[in-house]
């Protein structure tokens, strides 16, 4: 599958240019610049309203942009033969509630059958069904919220796209699918797949996303790598001493963007590297070093509050 | 054909119920038939009576009497009762073409495929017109084979009875490609049905006022229950307008439908 990469190379996945999108006078997405390379896996950030879904519909062809164009897979996503070669998963399936899961993947496997594309590999559809572990004679009526998103995925994946567009795709799903889904993405890009991930959660992109993009009321706030987010990203220190704390023992040392004193605790706060803290700490006869894991969230979330909007 | 297919696989049950309410509906038209021939003189006596505008409603036709076959099958049958049923099938499957079907959020998971929206929209029409002219042959068929054993045959011409059924069926077509042209332009259902509804009700209050007063006449040339009901077709065979006007107005409205689905945005 590894032609498959090269067969497009050097052509962008997804490009937005000035992309624009009003719905009267609400601007739900506005001039938006976006480029995702071939084979990389894209987060798509921000909170609910932020203009994700609609930048989706926009590259999918169901809205038609105010101002501004999308290329997708190098043409335009009206072109019929631009979506053979993409897998839509929408934040909200609906289905015929009277079609089984089987009904589901046939229909849509005979339209994928476009010009000379095979449309689905039977063994690739019964893997992704034993996978996830759904029924494929179960009215789509029947199923539960979990069952149907599990169906969402597997349309999507079915004819192994080289574009997976994701609108948030594992919520609602159980942790032990969402490891499975993160297999599954993983063994995409492998052969060369390019994935966009939208979601309003970090650690839902963290994971997989080498760089994402940070959406705000239909604007672009940032695009950056994951790990450069990672490494702005602050974490929280608790240091238990066996005698009292000295007061100021961390105040100007790199790092440190707060400290507090409590009789024998210190509470601190430190963004990027921890190594000057740690030899700071040497210093003192440390019984407990309590650290919470570096939380995306809070850069995520200062993003999102319009004060780290500068980094 | 794949969308139309699956379409028309959808509906196979819906039509089914349809074509049993269909043939119940004839059966019971046509069972009668031998006791109202038995009443005849009196019945034609009180009809004869009856003022004129209810006579229009009843589409009476002075040289036709009542409980001749012709007459007795026209009125029940097909001045209201059959192009009424068949009108809401039709305007139903005009405003789930797409309005509906659209509305349920089908549409964009399907236009996420490879295929066109000018394609989904001609195969989706398609089907549904498949749909119609099915129930209409039931319609047909079923009128053919049970009025005969009830004597309601009797001097009416085979190809006047299927005849008035297809123009059942185009005046049908005419309402439903309404229904898929609103339901197109505007991605919703109801204002599909509304649509179709209300030109239906008005078309049909015009003719019948007509013969009341002549204030209206202007609007007979461009109402499609006039090219329907303006002779009785079982004796005086099928207007021509009451085909060649419904197909050609549908025309019409599938291509607007099709125009403006290709290029709105999705609701």
């Amino acid at each position: 599958m590894s032609q498959r990469s090269g067969r497009h190379r050097g052509v962008p996945a997804i490009r937005a240019e000035n992309l624009t999108k009003h719905f009267g006078a609400i601007r739900a997405v506005e001039d938006l610049d976006l480029t995702v390379e071939t084979g990389e896996v894209f987060g798509y950030l921000g909170p609910n309203g932020a203009g994700k879904t609609t930048t989706i519909r926009l590259l999918m062809d169901f809205l038609r942009p105010t101002s501004g164009s999308a290329t997708v897979l190098g043409g335009v996503p009206s072109d019929p033969a631009v979506r053979a070669r993409i897998g839509f998963l929408p934040a909200d399936l609906a289905v015929d509630p009277r079609y089984t899961a089987r009904d589901l993947l046939d229909f849509y496997g005979r339209l994928r059958q476009f010009r000379t594309r095979t449309g689905h590999d039977p063994a690739w559809v019964d893997s992704l069904l034993q996978r996830f572990d759904l029924d494929p004679g179960r009215r789509f009526g029947e199923l539960s919220t979990g069952n149907r998103r599990k169906l969402g995925i597997i349309q999507a994946f079915a004819h192994r796209p080289e574009l997976l567009i994701l609108d948030e795709p594992t919520s609602g799903l159980d942790p032990l699918l969402q490891a499975e889904f993160a297999r599954l993405i993983r063994e995409m890009t492998a052969d060369g797949a390019t994935v966009f991930l939208s979601s309003h959660v970090l650690p839902e992109v963290e994971e997989l996303a080498g760089r994402v993009a940070i959406l705000r009321r239909g604007k672009l706030v940032t695009v950056s790598e994951v790990a450069e987010l990672r490494a702005q990203a602050r974490a929280r220190i608790e240091i238990r001493l066996a005698e009292p704390a000295p007061p100021g023992a961390f105040d100007g040392v790199p790092g440190v963007v707060e400290a507090r004193y409590e009789d024998s605790v210190i509470h601190l706060v430190v963004e990027g590297s921890m190594d000057q803290v740690i030899k700071c700490a040497a210093t003192l006869t440390v019984l407990r070093l309590v650290t919470h894991e570096a939380d995306l969230e809070e850069v995520f979330l200062s993003y999102y509050a319009g004060d780290g909007g500068g980094a | 054909m794949i969308v139309a297919t699956r379409l028309l696989r959808d509906r196979v049950w819906s039509l089914l119920w349809w074509s049993v309410g269909m043939i119940g509906l004839v059966l019971l038209t046509t069972a009668f038939y031998p006791a109202v021939k038995k009443e005849g003189a009196a019945l034609n006596e009180l009809v004869q009576n009856l003022p004129d505008s209810v006579k229009a409603l009843m589409a009476y036709d002075e040289r036709i009497p009542l409980t001749s076959p012709a007459g007795y099958l026209n009125a029940r049958l097909f001045a209201i009762l059959a192009p009424v049923l068949v009108l809401v099938f039709a305007i139903g499957l005009g405003a789930q073409a797409i309005g509906g079907f659209e509305e349920a959020g089908l549409m964009e998971p399907l236009l996420a495929n490879p295929i066109t929206r000018g394609r989904v929209a001609l195969e989706r029409y398609a089907a549904s017109v498949a749909l119609l002219v099915s129930i209409v042959a039931v319609l047909a068929v079923a009128s053919v084979a049970l009025a005969a054993p009830f004597g309601a045959l009797e001097g009416v011409s085979i190809a006047g009875l299927v005849g008035a059924c297809a123009a059942v069926g185009c005046l049908a077509l005419l309402h439903g490609s309404i229904a898929f042209a609103v339901g197109a332009a505007r991605g919703r259902r109801a204002p599909a049905i509304a649509a179709a509804a209300v030109v239906a009700v008005t078309g049909y209050l015009i003719q019948s006022l007509q013969s009341v007063t002549d204030v209206l006449d202007a609007f007979r040339f461009v109402n499609p229950w006039h090219w329907y009901l303006k002779r009785n077709m079982l004796v005086d065979g099928v207007p021509p307008e009451a085909l060649i006007g419904p197909l050609a107005v549908s025309a019409v409205l599938f291509a607007v439908g099709w125009f403006v689905f290709r290029r709105r945005d999705l609701r």
